[in-house]
């Protein structure tokens, strides 16, 4: 079955944007700084049924969910991701409904527990 | 955040007057055949960013297998519920030909599937169903699948066969069984 | 990750790991190692043992030569003339696959004249091979069509002013299995070579010559061969293909699963083929410990099995004795509902093709409800070791081994029909390995010579004391084997003769200390998994249990019937096939059959092995341990596992081989099992004759649930008949 032995191996790569840590540490405080003072106009020019706290909350739940990465390369990844999503947003190519899927609001919850998933016909 | 990741591109735009006068002075002809003895984009930049720039040309190390299932944008689902299985493609038994095998390869797990209500075509929900990853070694596909995340089972073949000479002459043999009657 | 053609570009066509097997295997166990012999393939070094052949030496760089009539595990014939190539110095070019290296000899593969011979013999095969390759099931993976591509010309001679059209001949009725479009043929005999050495049926064969040869069965006969199919993927062309797949499918529009057949206990490995979520068709996939690349007619044919008689929602009996079918949540609720009631006395019986993790689950549940009775439709002897010593039922000696054996003892089965591919590998080792096969049974055709020793349980006994003149044979011989039939066993003595066995195979010396003399051939999947598990053989605990509720999984062999049961036992039967157990059950609960889930198997080996999703099961029906544990949580006793790599843990846990997939694991405590055997009291009934249930090949087709429910196998059946009928 799946061994998945985590090999302790280093490895030299080409970097992405940043060079260390801590240069990678300040791309993403900049962009949350960047998300959370945009957070007031998003509501108001979206017009979402949120309010700025909420989004704060979904904001800050965001960036904790991928707060454990070693690479920074992945960080560097997502920094550019979240400043795409941003840079979308700012510039109104999204949507009051593209918004509103960070909340996954309407999103049936899938079953979770083996006998719903059984009997739901998932599994 | 922004201003540092569009820097080097505002920097120059701020000065266009400067950079079409350096091109004016010089004839075409001396661009095309000589470098430049300082690079523009360089030359405008303040000391640290040189140096960062420099440093984003060498390399950086990273510990331990680098997980790349965030940024790949597969949903989470496809990832953790998939199992892939690594296998050594054996030769397909109705041809001889071998130039097709002798590699290993990966597959995933199969999906439902069913008729279309539209045209009574095939319908699948899973776009991973048509993926199958080709590598040289087993550990080359271990390796991309621990980068991607995805739970992975080795499946070893037998496909070694004991070497025989093949011989003509048994055909013939008039004291072993392995003479031919029927031709 | 770079594409394999690529990197074999790149490498100069090195050595890719398929290649490597000659230096590490060759003739470890040899005596003495011949002087290796250095030629040159396209000017590339290669040593290789006296006798190799030209196309085998080329093989062993990478280097492929065309062929048409070579086959690597059948004799060499020599006649299609693809595998010519040039060899320094020789005014002619040289048969590959039949002239043996010289030293020094310098091959050209690829030289001007090699490519001239080849294009001449393509443009001579082409001229009378029809070019209907649109409409011809080969077409996609046919050795010509490629060839052609590869060697042949690129623009035709073939005018025919006189339209005298190309040659025809008259295609051949050979059974319902193997359809014949013999315009096609390009004489390679690749089919008359398999059926006399492989299969043993020496219908095959050419009449004719020149431009009239015709490959055939001299007169209209059924080919009557349990390994017919075989000759459709061996033919390199579209001459012999396939009558149940005929026009369904192409080989582009097809996905494969790797799986293992299930309907002996043998374990073939196969590649199931699949479109639009439905079964095409099966083919061999190449083991060379279990099956090399061939496989029986039941496992390749029996697949349109799979989509009739097919249970595919749960079904409870209603009050009027009426199977109705209600949806799972009624189901569940109505069986576990039983079960509760029955408290410790609910009992399992497990049918030949429940897989390893629907065993587990099933004997979790019931321990946990405080009842022992599991047992298994095929029974075993107990007494003795009984089941608690692995060697006293598996099939010790491995199936490759027996080709090395250079005697073989079989006693009360028929290897023939009861593992077609053991079979083949006795025969291959009675024609390439002079091995002396005797037999104490019935006397059934194997296709090969043996010695039989009668049907008579005495004739054992004395065979056991050395009084009968087979002993000092046995005695003799380097490397022996006794292979013991699972349905001897099932006798009432049957213990008396699994202890005889282990005191003969004790007593006979073998030269090899690895080797293992006692063997037994299974004839079901599950039974060597679920002896494994922990099920006890047979029925009888059932039958005095005074249960319940008693839950079928699979079981359809009719080994229980509502007569042996107490009169308000709740009878459960969880299966793919509406079969026997269906018939008496109270509630039905449907499950999925080897090609729909994934699933471990042992073979008769001690091999575990697992299938692999082909499709999704139909309608309603599902993996079968996910509806025991479903089952399991609404009783009340929930099973601790959620996902199959949590129930392969318990498997692990059980019994560590079977997740070790491929390997097969090495039993022992021979002596501990033959000192056991011998405290059992109950004696070698000697006057009922040794007999076995499969003799003739009409009773080979349909055995198990799958096979009766496959139109297939009834043709197979009629067609038997009705050769049998005839006079050839």
């Amino acid at each position: 079955m799946a061994s998945q032995a985590v090999k302790r191996t280093i490895k030299e790569v080409k970097p992405i944007l940043s060079v260390d840590r801590e240069e990678a540490r300040k791309r993403v405080l900049n962009l949350y700084k960047a998300w959370y003072r945009q957070l007031p106009y998003i509501v108001k020019a979206y017009d979402i049924p949120k309010n700025v706290e909420q989004c704060r909350e979904r904001l800050r739940e965001e960036f904790t969910k991928h707060d454990h990465f070693p690479d920074i390369r992945v960080i560097d990844m997502l920094v550019i991701k979240g400043q795409m999503e941003l840079k979308e947003i700012v510039n109104v190519w999204k949507q009051k409904g593209h918004v509103m899927t960070y909340f996954k609001d309407s999103l049936e919850p899938k079953p979770k527990d083996f006998l719903s998933k059984f009997l739901s016909g998932k599994e | 955040m922004a201003s540092t990741l569009l820097r080097t591109t505002k920097v120059l735009s701020k000065y266009p007057a400067f950079t079409k006068l350096g091109a004016s002075c010089i004839s075409t002809s001396a661009v095309r055949n000589t470098d430049p003895q300082i690079k523009n984009d360089i030359a405008l930049l303040k000391p640290e960013e040189v140096e960062h720039k420099k440093k984003l040309q060498n390399y950086i190390t990273v510990e331990g297998t680098t997980d790349i299932s965030t940024v790949t944008g597969i949903p989470e689902d496809f990832i953790k519920e998939r199992r892939v299985r690594i296998y050594e493609p054996a030769k397909n038994c109705m041809q001889s030909g071998t130039s097709n095998i002798g590699h290993w390869e990966l597959d995933f797990d199969t999906r439902e599937r069913w008729e279309n209500p539209l045209m009574g075509w095939c319908s699948s929900g899973d776009p991973l169903s048509n993926m199958k990853v080709q590598f040289a070694t087993k550990d080359e596909a271990i390796d991309y699948c621990e980068k991607n995340g995805w739970q992975y089972y080795v499946q070893e073949s037998k496909l070694d066969k004991k070497f025989k000479p093949k011989s003509y002459g048994v055909n013939f043999s008039w004291n072993k069984r392995t003479r031919v009657t029927t031709k | 990750m770079l594409r394999i053609t690529f990197t074999k570009v790149l490498n100069g066509a090195k050595l890719s790991p398929k290649h490597i097997y000659v230096a590490t295997r060759a003739q470890s166990g040899e005596v003495k190692k011949p002087e290796k012999v250095e030629v040159f393939i396209d000017d590339k070094p290669v040593y290789v043992e006296p006798g190799t052949t030209v196309l085998q030496a080329a093989a062993m760089i990478g280097v492929e030569i065309p062929r048409f009539c070579y086959h690597e595990r059948l004799a060499v014939a020599g006649n299609c003339r693809m595998c010519l190539v040039e060899v320094e110095k020789s005014p002619k070019p040289v048969a590959a696959c039949a002239m043996p290296v010289m030293k020094g000899w310098r091959i050209k593969t690829d030289s001007e004249m090699t490519r001239k011979a080849r294009e001449g013999i393509m443009e001579f095969l082409l001229v009378n091979h029809p070019l209907d390759c649109p409409i011809c099931d080969q077409g996609g993976e046919c050795d010509l069509q490629d060839q052609s591509m590869a060697f042949g010309s690129d623009r035709s001679r073939f005018t025919d002013i006189e339209f005298s059209g190309k040659r025809a001949v008259e295609d051949k009725d050979i059974g319902p299995l193997i359809k014949t479009i013999m315009t096609r043929c390009i004489h390679c005999t690749r089919c008359i070579r398999f059926a006399s050495e492989v299969a043993g049926v020496d219908d095959l064969g050419t009449t004719g010559r020149g431009n009239d040869m015709q490959v055939g069965t001299y007169v209209e006969k059924l080919f009557m061969s349990e390994l017919s199919g075989n000759i459709i993927d061996l033919c390199p062309v579209g001459a012999l293909t396939s009558k149940p797949y005929s026009f369904t499918a192409r080989p582009w529009e097809i996905r494969k699963v790797d799986s293992i057949d299930v309907l002996d206990a043998v374990g073939s490995n196969i590649i199931v083929s699949t479109r639009t979520g439905e079964v095409m068709r099966i083919v061999p996939r190449v083991n060379e410990e279990i099956n090399e690349e061939w496989l029986a007619d039941k496992s390749r044919f029996a697949y349109d099995g799979l989509k009739r008689q097919r249970l595919v929602t749960p079904m409870i009996r209603d009050c009027n004795g009426e199977l109705k079918p209600v949806d799972w949540e009624a189901a569940l609720l109505t069986v576990a509902k039983v079960i509760k009631n029955a408290g410790s006395q609910v009992g399992a019986i497990a049918g030949g093709l429940a897989d390893a993790e629907v065993l587990v689950a099933v004997k979790d549940l019931l321990n946990k409800l405080g009842s022992e009775a599991l047992c298994t439709e095929h029974t075993f002897p107990l007494d003795g070791s009984g089941t608690d010593l692995r060697s006293s039922y598996l099939l010790n000696n491995k199936i490759a081994g027996v080709e090395e054996a250079d005697l073989v003892l079989l006693i009360g089965t028929n290897p023939r029909l009861e593992a077609p591919l053991l079979n083949s590998r006795l025969r291959k080792g009675w024609i390439h390995n002079e091995l002396q096969v005797a037999l104490i049974g019935p006397k059934v055709d194997l296709r090969y010579d043996y010695e039989h020793l009668g049907d008579d349980a005495k004739v054992l006994k004395e065979i056991v004391s050395g009084r009968h003149q087979f002993s000092s044979k046995l005695k003799s011989a380097k490397k022996p084997l006794i292979i013991v039939g699972s349905e001897l066993l099932e006798r009432a003595d049957g213990a008396a003769v699994l202890s005889a066995v282990q005191t003969l195979a004790a007593n006979t010396p073998s030269q090899d200390k690895d080797w293992k003399v006692l063997n037994i051939l299974h004839k079901v999947a599950s039974q060597v998994a679920a002896f494994d598990i922990g099920y006890t053989p047979g029925v009888d605990k059932i039958r005095e249990g005074n249960l319940k509720a008693l839950l079928l999984i699979g079981a359809d062999e009719g080994a229980i019937d509502k007569s042996d049961l107490p009169q308000d036992c709740f009878v459960i039967y969880q299966g793919h096939h509406g079969d026997q157990g269906a018939s008496i059950a109270d509630a039905i609960l449907p499950g999925a059959a080897y090609t729909e889930k994934q699933a471990t198997y042992v073979n008769t080996e001690g091999r575990a092995q697992e299938t692999l999703v082909a499709v999704t099961a139909p309608g309603r029906a599902r993996e079968d341990w996910k509806i025991i544990r479903a089952l399991s949580e609404i009783i009340g006793a929930k099973l601790p596992y959620d996902n199959l790599n949590e129930i392969r843990c318990r498997l692990e846990e059980v019994a560590p081989h079977l997740t070790r997939y491929g390997s097969a694991e090495e039993a022992n405590y021979f002596k501990q099992a033959e000192q056991l055997a011998k405290k059992i009291k109950i004696q070698l009934d000697e006057c009922t004759p040794i007999d076995v249930k499969i003799k003739e090949l009409q009773d080979y087709f349909m055995t198990d649930a799958i096979t009766r429910a496959s139109p297939t196998m009834a043709k197979c059946v009629q067609a038997v008949l009705k050769q049998k009928q005839s006079k050839y």
